[in-house]
């Protein structure tokens, strides 16, 4: 085993994924031209990836050269990874950021249909999280407040008795699946 | 395939059958005057879930779509500028002439509107060659100390990464960078650090004034603590001597942090740097703490620490064994992995029956 000091870099996300209940990429950015530099390979690896932790929540997962910590809820999974020579912790702090951000930009409704609907809010997120392999913001209240800019909505008074149900339906159906 | 427009009743399907030819054709609406934000903002955020999952674009097509986002900045729309900048640093590789949105970036930077500014910041500088930049200088320096904390780090974070090509003119932009390591924001100060420790890497004198200053300010921010235990630890080490013991009282000063990122990062520098058994105890009482936590980074954090321990200090290693021992039917298969080669690498007979 190599032993050797974390490098002082800033570099230090590889890349952030969100992927869906079979391994799809929903969202996927690679921040090292060194990593993984073509989307045939990636994709490779992220099936590989997801074959090995999509059934054991096992938080950190150590291959390639890489660390990868992750989580997942219902039928989205996040991933952040970083060299392997990198403060587990720092990573960590990243996925819980990107987590939370998304959760609340979904209003807690973390399923797959959900996220698609804010797909565009969920991309500025990660713009927001992550500039080029350095970490931009790690906080997930400021990061939210610079990614969820939309004013739209309908307040509830507007909508229709149906849609209010359906809403509330789905809600209920999630959350007894989790 | 066709775009499925009556994706009413499965929004999601919206984004599963597309392709780029009904995209190229749709990025012409963007031409139509006045801008209808909502529909053009989903008509990039496809441009944009197509890219990413990498549908290749030719030079042509890239350019005409580059070109078919220019004319949404007439809208004043937040979210329809932000996913314009997304697009404009996406396409900026593939696509040709990006330097005409330099004058409308540079708009927006200046501009008022702090929704757009440091997202403007970003993108500028990921299209701007060296000659374009000593245009935009001067904004860079005022960005860097400016009071939105989002401005000052979206202009340090573009210094870092333009430090890769023109590392003279970041050079000059030091002073600013200086004052903007006095932010009591917690990222700005750790993008300064950056900027600052990037520029002087090579100039070992004044990291050691640099880190030597910073080990006597309080820090709140833990990421900027990460960073100054990794260029001390750097100092400590090419400096084997008693020079170094400030570096070390400084990285062992932090073992008592409240963030158990920068608690790791000075333990695990510590059993990097540290030559006899007696000073690393504190450092592997940290590890040995994490190697009980509920959560699995700490765990393997820890483990991991420890199993580089064992080529130099394994008594040191044999203290925590009952730690480890606990680690090895642990539920991710990593740690256990690393429980298992620590131990056998350490072992001896007594630890055997147990």
């Amino acid at each position: 085993m190599e032993g050797s000091l974390f490098e002082p870099t800033w570099y230090m996300v590889k890349g952030m994924c969100i992927w869906d209940y079979e391994g799809n990429r929903i969202w996927a950015k690679y921040y090292d031209k060194d990593v993984l530099p073509t989307t045939k390979e990636q994709k490779a690896f992220e099936k590989n990836w997801f074959n090995k932790t999509h059934r054991a929540n096992a938080e950190i997962i150590m291959l390639d050269g890489l660390t990868c910590v992750y989580k997942s809820n219902v039928d989205l999974f996040f991933y952040v990874m970083g060299s392997s020579h990198e403060n587990e912790l720092i990573l960590q702090s990243v996925l819980n950021a990107l987590y939370e951000s998304v959760s609340w930009l979904l209003r807690r409704n973390m399923e797959r249909r959900v996220l698609m609907e804010n797909l565009d809010a969920v991309m500025l997120a990660f713009d927001e999280i992550c500039d080029g392999g350095v970490i931009l913001d790690a906080d997930p209240t400021s990061i939210v407040s610079r990614a969820a800019l939309r004013t739209e909505d309908v307040p509830l008074g507007e909508q229709t008795v149906a849609q209010v149900l359906q809403s509330a339906r789905e809600q209920l159906k999630w959350s007894l699946l989790k | 395939m066709k775009a499925r427009r009556d994706g009413k009743e499965e929004d999601s399907n919206v984004f599963q059958n597309l392709d780029k030819t009904t995209l190229l054709q749709e990025a012409r609406y963007f031409n139509s005057t006045p801008v209808h934000p909502r529909k053009c903002i989903h008509i990039l955020t496809k441009i944009l879930y197509l890219l990413n999952q990498g549908e290749e674009l030719t030079t042509q097509e890239a350019t005409d779509i580059f070109f078919a986002t220019t004319k949404l900045f007439q809208s004043k729309d937040v979210v329809l500028r932000r996913l314009v900048y997304l697009c404009i640093k996406e396409l900026s590789p593939m696509a040709q002439d990006v330097i005409i949105v330099t004058s409308s970036l540079t708009k927006d930077m200046t501009g008022k509107d702090d929704e757009y500014r440091p997202a403007a910041i970003r993108a500028l500088c990921s299209i701007t060659d060296s000659t374009m930049l000593q245009a935009i200088e001067r904004y860079m320096k005022q960005a860097i100390v400016d009071k939105n904390p989002a401005v000052g780090s979206a202009a340090l974070v573009s210094a870092l990464h333009l430090s890769a090509t023109v590392p003279d003119l970041v050079r000059r932009w030091i002073n600013e960078a200086q004052e903007a390591m006095t932010s009591d924001h917690v990222m700005v100060s750790y993008h300064a650090l950056a900027v600052v420790a990037g520029a002087r890497r090579n100039d070992r004198l004044s990291t050691v004034k640099l880190i030597t200053k910073l080990a006597r300010t309080p820090v709140r921010s833990p990421y900027t603590l990460c960073l100054q235990i990794r260029f001390a630890a750097k100092l400590a080490e090419e400096d084997p001597s008693e020079a170094s013991e400030p570096y070390l009282e400084f990285i062992e000063s932090c073992l008592r942090n409240k963030s158990e990122m920068v608690v790791y990062e000075a333990a695990h520098a510590i059993v990097n740097l540290r030559k006899s058994a007696k000073d690393l105890a504190q450092a592997v009482s940290v590890l040995q703490i994490f190697c009980g936590s509920s959560k699995a980074t700490l765990r393997l954090a820890g483990a991991r620490t420890l199993a580089r321990l064992t080529a130099k200090h394994p008594n040191a290693v044999a203290a925590c064994a009952v730690d480890l021992e606990n680690l090895i039917s642990d539920s991710n298969r990593s740690v256990a992995t690393l429980a298992v080669t620590t131990l056998l690498a350490t072992g001896a007979e007594s630890s055997i029956d147990r």
